[in-house]
């Protein structure tokens, strides 16, 4: 690349060369009509030009090469470098002081122009780059953006970008590895805490001038400013979240201690006095007290399923693990395990015999069901009915399981699926206030959403869940009962 | 069987080894103990155990992987425990091999009950299997592909024939969805849950007093059916 300049700026001079050839011609041939002053006159219209066009070199050469041109084929006697007229000494010494004077303007003017276009390319560049910098808080998007600008700019063969310390990685345009050779330029990303990285750039021709090494050093500074930004920005959107978190674990912690406390009391009292002699073996107080241990030791397990449950809905980590599903099947093992608990209360169903296959995580549904079965069992009075309903609406499912329990304010409707939310004071009820929040969470992941209503006689908590699953429809199966 | 069975107890939480120990010595059976993988393989070959019951969660290996080095060489039966949560551990253990499961935590009638039944099981392995199966008012007749309920007969199609008697000659055991469709389908349709969910429909249709409430086909959450007959 470098012997293409030297080319084109030979070609420059070639071509004043022709140009100052071809006018010393025309002249030469009208020699007899022109006055010496008039001809002097004209050469300096070339010589603007060529400075104009061509640059200082080529003017102050054409200049000087006129000087001699116009000494030897013009003033008299001709074909010599000598003068004889005082006059024409005169007019070649003006003619010499005014083609140079005005190369060099001409030209200073053409290279402060040109300076001007430099600037104002280097500052379109500059806030192209703060421009797409702006508001990125991804640190990898950033320094893809800086190396794509360098690249772009330095018009290199080879561009990477390293960046150091905890978060190390690096960015390579092309995609390919570097060329055997050192890098010719190597800028440091810095910042105020230090270095953050480094500009690798390979560009053997032309050479990187020092106005392109303080273009990039003026990138790499704004790729520092963008990065420590997007750094703070993360480490703040991290605070947030452990803030939150703490929040939440101390809220946990509370609402579980009380509520662990409660069986663990139970089963202590129970296997206590049936360890001691308080209790006589035939006593019928000793199948109560063993049949408490089982029911709290129950109670234990359900309480840490749904604090295992939550962890993982709030980690993210709550993936259903989809599959067609018969709604009556879920429905009827919750029901039927659920059976010894709800001895004060009527279980209704009503779900359609038609109803199609529903794609969801078992498991899972029968935990919403679970969950909204036992809030209903826990805050409707005794001998009222709990009817759970499912109707096809559109492309969804929509089920409800209503109870004819208190109602719920309707300022509080949205939020009692909040954690550890609760209208009625904790040590009035049991739970651990995360049951309706698990509910949300399991039917959010499955791409539905989950409400609460008030009834005219009672509650009911409603959800839709979508029953296309990846584009696809409920499956027809391949019925062969009555073929076979 | 001429001696007490003897059980292997593979896990490393030292309070459930007593438990276990205490109550199953209790019952007559013979137990032995390991807290590691390496030591319950070892034991199994040294000991030929006639029931190995087996913890997922063990320090030193995974108890997916002590399942299938044990099914390298024996066929005693394999009960593992599992915490809540993991079904994925447990179908892969079972489809490895092992003959049933038990959720931590479990009671103890549960426990026996899963141990009789593999005892049963690979009793009848050895000797012949029983021909009928009965289940509270169903009688199914594996040799001569007759079901009754009461003294009714029952009609089902073949593939519903198919499906009930593989659930009843493992009856008491659970059988995952992989292997109830491997079996009764094959194994291109290994991964179509929704064909059993709309068989076993029907079956507990056709058999159960209440369909919505099963006593014999039970479904088993996120792995698979077991069939309940009488002891």
């Amino acid at each position: 690349m470098r012997s293409t300049s030297f080319l084109s700026q030979a070609w420059k001079y070639l071509l004043a060369f022709i140009l100052i050839a071809s006018i010393t011609t025309i002249f030469f041939f009208l020699r007899d009509v022109l006055d010496t002053t008039l001809v002097a006159l004209l050469y300096l219209i070339p010589l603007g030009i060529i400075t104009a066009y061509w640059g200082l070199g080529p003017g102050i050469t054409s200049a000087l090469i006129t000087f001699l041109t116009f000494n030897y084929f013009f003033i008299q006697p001709y074909y010599t470098l000598t003068v004889h007229r005082p006059a024409d000494v005169v007019i070649l010494m003006v003619f010499l002081i005014v083609a140079v004077v005005i190369s060099q303007l001409v030209g200073r003017a053409q290279a402060g122009l040109a300076a001007a276009t430099a600037r104002e390319r280097e500052a379109t560049q500059l806030y192209e780059l703060s421009t797409a910098f702006a508001g990125l808080p991804d640190d990898h998007a950033i320094v893809q953006i800086l190396a794509k600008q360098v690249y772009a700019v330095a018009e290199g063969e080879y561009v990477e970008l390293n960046i150091t310390g905890a978060r190390s990685f690096n960015f390579r345009l092309p995609e390919s590895n570097p060329p055997p050779r050192s890098p010719e330029l190597i800028i440091p990303i810095e910042a105020a805490r230090g270095v953050l990285g480094e500009i690798r750039l390979w560009r053997a021709a032309p050479a990187i001038s020092s106005s392109e090494r303080r273009l990039f050093q003026t990138f790499a500074s704004q790729g520092a400013l963008a990065l420590e930004r997007a750094w703070l920005a993360q480490a703040e959107s991290r605070t947030k979240v452990l803030e939150e978190s703490d929040r939440l674990k101390s809220a946990l912690l509370s609402s579980v201690s009380h509520e662990l406390r409660t069986p663990l009391s139970t089963i202590k009292a129970a296997a206590s006095s049936l360890r001691g002699k308080e209790v006589g073996w035939d006593s019928p107080a000793r199948m109560e007290l063993v049949a408490a241990i089982d029911d709290e030791a129950d109670h234990l397990n359900m309480l840490v399923g749904n604090l295992l449950d939550m962890s993982r809905i709030e980690s993210g980590a709550l993936q259903p693990k989809r599959e067609w599903n018969i709604l009556a099947e879920i429905v009827g093992n919750v029901l039927g395990r659920m059976r010894h608990l709800a001895q004060e209360h009527t279980l209704k169903i009503d779900v359609p015999e038609d109803l199609p296959l529903i794609p969801v995580d078992y498991v899972q549904m029968e935990q919403v069901f679970t969950n909204l079965v036992s809030n209903s069992l826990k805050y409707a009075p005794a001998n009222t009915v709990i009817w759970i309903r499912a109707r096809v609406e559109g492309k969804s499912l929509h089920v409800q399981v209503s109870n004819q329990g208190p109602q719920v304010p309707s300022e509080h409707l949205e939020r009692i699926f909040d954690k550890f939310y609760r209208i009625t004071a904790a040590d009035k009820v049991t739970g651990t206030g995360l049951g309706l929040s698990i509910c949300k969470g399991i039917i959010e992941a499955h791409g539905g959403h989950i409400w609460a209503e008030n009834l005219s006689d009672g509650l009911a908590f409603n959800f839709i869940v979508p029953l296309i699953w990846d584009g696809a429809k409920p499956p027809q199966l391949p019925m062969d009962m009555e073929a076979e | 069987m001429s001696s007490a069975p003897h059980i292997l107890v593979i896990d490393d939480e030292p309070q459930i080894l007593r438990a276990i120990r205490t109550i199953l010595t209790e019952k007559q059976f013979r137990v032995t103990t390991a807290s590691r993988g390496e030591e319950g393989l070892a034991l199994a070959a040294a000991n030929e155990p006639d029931l190995v019951i087996l913890d997922l969660g063990l320090p030193d290996m995974d108890g997916v992987e002590v399942c299938q080095r044990l099914r390298e060489w024996t066929q005693t039966p394999i009960i593992i425990l599992s915490v809540r949560d993991s079904e994925r551990d447990k179908v892969a253990a079972l489809d490895m091999g092992a003959d049933d499961y038990l959720t931590k935590p479990f009671g103890i009638e549960e426990l026996l009950a899963r141990v009789r039944v593999a005892l049963r099981h690979s009793s009848r392995m050895q000797g012949t299997q029983s021909k009928v199966v009965n289940a509270g008012t169903i009688t199914i007749d594996l040799a001569f592909h007759i079901v009754k309920r009461g003294d009714e007969e029952v009609k089902l199609t073949g593939r519903e024939y198919k499906l009930l008697a593989y659930l009843a000659s493992n009856h008491g055991r659970v059988l995952t969805h992989q292997s109830i469709l491997t079996h009764v389908w094959g194994p291109e349709d290994a991964d179509h849950t929704e064909y059993l969910r709309v068989y076993m429909r029907q079956l507990r249709k056709k058999l159960e007093d209440d369909p919505e409430r099963p006593q014999y086909i039970l479904t088993e959450p996120g792995i698979g059916y077991r069939f309940i007959a009488d002891e």
